[in-house]
């Protein structure tokens, strides 16, 4: 029964002119964001993997210098994309892609795409995650919301319930119905979009994504399976096909528009950011004077040569066997090393907890859910930027610190005369980043995952129950 | 009878629940919008006090420690004696150029959130002190904020859109449309003035309840220019507004049911808010391409290189070029300070080419924007309300132009005094130049806002005039 039931809506769907034109746009819009997305993902890519190449070149190719120059000089790291990006843009656009890792300082990200934009981007980037999270969902309401509103205001469906068609069967069938119709939609565009990936990846990229592509379809899968379940559901509530559509659009509005936006600036109120300028000035005064504020400069340069001093048994700098220079260097390293991480960690740590805020907003918006579940696992949220900036910083610190330690080994009484030899610029390995792998990716998103399921478990349950209790005419 | 018609429409407008339901939440979300917005504003505003803080802070510590040299005291550092100029030009002294928020900054962030609105200028080249962005959470700017442009773009049409869409056919479906157009009025008279009463509790709920949020958030309309921005803005309200109304009575005149109504203008918002700005957003960066930031970092690293290596060579070719810098006398070539600047001006030269590539392919998709923004009433309109709220590109822009005269200004004070090795005094330190920002005229501005409203009113009136004349042709019952 549920199959004939199904077979039926879906012919009708396919007859009915307004689903093909509908169908029809969504399906251009997604299979161009896909051409897009794979092109952006290509020039990327190879603009990225040029400049690290050119980039290490450069570090290798420095003349005869002092390690110190050489740290200052330093080497920049750009942010790799991952397979999925392609599909999910996520915050991309607003992070820096590149980072300069330099003697003394963490430096920002700098540069984000969207400042080279123009205003017209604030309103979406046409990219595959928006078709899925908006277009689909408004496709999947304008084919179902007039399922049972519909039949009763024909008064076809007392006719089909006199046939002893059961309830639950009639519910089944239509949620199969639509699934049907959109499978026209969603298949093909999914042996385009592997197909896309193959083309643009590079051997072995598309095996190692197979796992977050994989993941990346259940949950929207899920996604759609709210939508559908919550159509169905207020269509055989409502007194009217009319009214059905006009709550079934303010949800489309709530879930896809307001809450976003909504809660992005609620999440700011609970977890305010500093500014950039007080969150520099502390670092900056912390650096001079230590995090309690007594530790100044002098004191601890102070202290470093009685250590040292002592280290090496000897009454005098000049008798010491090693560059103290060097060693004051990477003292200062130290020092500001720590100041670092208190401060990027906790201004990381509120970003985080802003976005689990969102997260947990996945409860009244199943956009929120899928939203950081995509970028996530895309690869483009920010919890992959901050991997990668933790990376790169630590990076900066081993390649300093190679320096530093040249200073402290080799420089004898030369301080900053002393140039070394550039066989020490090849004695810095290059820098390797791999990304998370898809269960890291996951292990983020326990939240939304979890709403997600939850979503699309309650919207089929109510569909179901509303329709046994919707009244006949 | 248009005054008739308008009276009893407002009389079953207030019997109706809509209403009641659909201005309060309207309210609500005004409210939260110029909430988000103030709070930006006034985030700014203890930023840039910070900042001149810092300065002032900053001069007097210098003077300070001038003034104990001159009496025969050591500068705290060897590296940073502030008698020096190029300390006093890089280090001590840097002054901050600032964009204060325009008056009516609370009710767009637009694209402030992106741009930094404070730089701290020094001799050094500029890039090195513009690209301080405010902290934000990349996800945050994702979702772009919920100010009160947000609600006017986005929600605004939808409240129009949900007390007309059905204006008649809801009429028709209920049988009053025939019982009316039996009283000797016209199709035309009736709908004008069912849209003209609806329109103008639009507006008013729309511009009042703006209104109430900005005085209670503190907004003043003392300063320069806030009225007739005002004004502007409840211009580009109404035009948009008016085009959205337009819009409705052009579905209604095909004479479809409701449920096909809602449909319809749904999809139709959706296309002016979604799929035309991102597609023109693929075109204009189809068309003007902006390369990736990483090949102007790589840029400036050969550059840089390539200006390093020419060393000494380029010192004597730097002082040939600016006689006026060492004002007659010999210039020391081993000196270290003066061959930086030779370096640093021939860096500047090379890498020239590449960052006016970025400045020339950003401005070309900026004016294939202006062009076709038309297109959407959408993009028109938030590219009125950036504008109106000094939050838009062309401001910042402004602001740019302003600091690149400044840090040339800068320069030009500091430079002479660096080759020729002078001491400053701590009067010296009174007499360097500072930055003062002069609004763009609000002439220019309101041009720009003009011709946006043009593009509003145009398409509305002809929208509106096509539907009246088609309501000849409708058929009353159905």
């Amino acid at each position: 029964m549920i199959v004939k039931i199904a077979r039926k809506e879906f012919t009708e769907m396919l007859r009915d002119g307004r689903f093909r034109w509908a169908a029809a746009i969504v399906f251009a819009l997604l299979l161009a964001s896909l051409v897009m997305g794979g092109k952006h993902y290509r020039d990327v890519k190879r603009q990225h993997d040029l400049a690290q190449a050119e980039t290490r070149d450069q570090w290798l190719r420095q003349p005869a210098k002092n390690p110190h120059s050489a740290a200052h000089y330093g080497i920049y790291a750009f942010k790799p994309k991952l397979l999925p990006a392609m599909l999910d843009r996520g915050v991309d656009p607003f992070v820096g892609q590149s980072v300069w890792l330099e003697a003394h300082k963490q430096n920002e990200f700098k540069f984000k795409p969207a400042q080279d934009a123009t205003a017209v981007q604030r309103f979406g980037e046409l990219t595959a995650a928006t078709v899925l999270q908006l277009l689909i969902p408004l496709l999947i309401i304008l084919l179902s919301f007039s399922a049972f509103a519909g039949e009763r205001e024909q008064g076809t469906l007392r006719q089909l319930l006199s046939l002893g068609v059961r309830k639950t069967d009639l519910v089944w069938g239509k949620a199969l119905g639509v699934s049907g119709a959109l499978a026209l939609l969603i298949v093909p565009a999914t042996i385009v979009g592997v197909v896309a990936l193959a083309m643009v990846s590079d051997n072995g990229l598309l095996g190692a994504s197979a796992g977050r592509m994989a993941w990346l379809f259940v949950s929207y899968l899920l996604y759609f399976g709210v939508f559908i379940g919550v159509s169905l559901a207020v269509s055989a509530w409502a007194k009217s096909s009319q009214m059905a559509l006009v709550v079934l659009l303010a949800f489309w509005i709530v879930n896809g528009l307001i809450a976003p936006r909504a809660v992005a600036d609620a999440a700011k109120r609970v977890h305010p950011t500093p500014s950039a300028f007080a969150f520099q000035q502390t670092m900056d005064r912390e650096m001079q004077s230590g995090p309690d504020g007594h530790d100044t400069a002098d004191k601890r340069a102070e202290a470093l040569k009685q250590k040292v001093l002592k280290q090496y048994g000897v009454d005098k700098l000049e008798a010491l066997p090693v560059n103290f220079a060097g060693i004051s260097l990477q003292e200062g390293e130290e020092h500001s090393n720590v100041v670092f991480d208190k401060h990027y960690s906790e201004l990381w740590n509120r970003f985080e907890r802003q976005n689990r805020l969102k997260q947990l907003a996945g409860a009244v918006a199943p956009m929120l859910a899928i939203q950081s579940v995509s970028m996530s696992l895309a690869g483009t949220d920010f919890a992959h930027h901050r991997n990668f900036a933790t990376a790169a910083e630590s990076y900066r610190r081993f390649l300093v610190k190679k320096m530093n330690d040249d200073m402290t080994f080799n420089a004898g009484k030369e301080d900053f005369s002393y140039l070394a030899k550039p066989a020490l610029w090849q004695t810095v390995e290059d820098f390797r980043y791999d990304a998370p792998s898809a269960s890291w990716a996951l292990s983020q998103q326990t939240i939304s995952l979890a709403l997600l399921t939850l979503w699309c478990l309650a919207a089929l349950t109510f569909a179901a129950v509303t329709t046994a209790k919707m009244r006949v005419d | 009878m248009l005054t008739r018609i308008m009276r009893h429409e407002w009389r079953s407008l207030v019997a109706d629940r809509t209403l009641w339901i659909i201005a309060p939440l309207f309210a609500l979300l005004i409210g939260y919008g110029v909430y988000n917005g103030t709070s930006w504003v006034s985030f700014q505003r203890s930023t840039l006090d910070a900042a001149q803080q810092e300065e002032r802070d900053r001069f007097a510590k210098a003077k300070a420690e001038v003034a104990s040299i001159e009496q025969g005291g050591q500068p705290a550092s060897a590296f940073a004696n502030p008698r020096l100029p190029s300390v006093a030009a890089g280090r001590t002294a840097p002054r901050y150029a600032l964009l204060p928020p325009a008056p009516l900054a609370a009710l767009s962030v637009g694209q402030s959130d992106l741009y930094p609105y404070y730089f701290k200028v020094s001799s050094q080249s500029k890039q090195t002190f513009t690209t301080n962005d405010e902290i934000e959470n990349p996800t945050n700017l994702l979702a772009g904020r919920f100010d009160l442009a947000f609600v006017i773009i986005y929600l605004y049409p939808l409240l129009i859109l949900a007390l007309s869409y059905n204006l008649l056919s809801i009429e028709r479906e209920q049988g009053t449309l025939q019982m009316m157009m039996s009283q000797p009025v016209s199709l035309r008279t009736f709908v004008t003035g069912k849209i003209g009463l609806r329109a103008l509790v639009v507006l008013a709920l729309a511009a009042g309840f703006s209104l109430a949020g900005f005085l209670l958030g503190g907004v003043s309309l003392n300063a320069e220019g806030a009225w007739l921005r005002l004004l502007l803005w409840i211009g580009i309200v109404a035009g948009y507004g008016a085009f959205w109304f337009a819009l409705a009575v052009a579905v209604n005149a095909f004479g479809k049911s409701s449920a096909t109504n809602a449909m319809a203008l749904a999809g139709l918002w959706l296309v002016f808010v979604l799929p035309i700005p991102s597609l023109l957003n693929v075109a204009v960066t189809t068309i003007y391409p902006v390369p990736s930031r990483v090949e102007m970092v790589q840029a400036t690293r050969r550059a840089s290189a390539e200006a390093t290596a020419k060393g000494s060579q380029l010192l004597s070719k730097y002082l040939e070029d600016h006689p006026e810098l060492t004002a007659g006398n010999q210039a020391d070539p081993n000196d270290f300070v003066t061959r930086s600047l030779a370096i640093q001006s021939e860096t500047e030269r090379l890498i020239q080419p590449v960052i006016d590539h970025f400045d020339r392919q950003v401005l070309g998709q900026q004016s294939l924007v202006d062009r076709f923004r038309f297109l959407s009433p959408a993009i028109v309109t938030q590219a009125a309300l950036n504008d109106i709220a000094g939050t838009s590109v062309a401001r910042y822009r402004h602001f740019l132009s302003l600091v690149d005269e400044f840090h040339k200004q800068w320069r030009g004070h500091f430079t002479p005094r660096i080759v020729q090795k002078a001491l400053l005094s701590a009067s010296d330190y009174d007499r360097f130049p500072s930055f003062s920002f002069g609004e763009e005229p609000t002439g220019v501005v309101a041009k720009r806002v003009l011709a946006g409203l043009f593009g509003l009113l145009i398409p509305a009136l002809v929208i509106g005039w096509l539907s009246l004349r088609a309501l000849r042709r409708y058929q009353l019952a159905g």
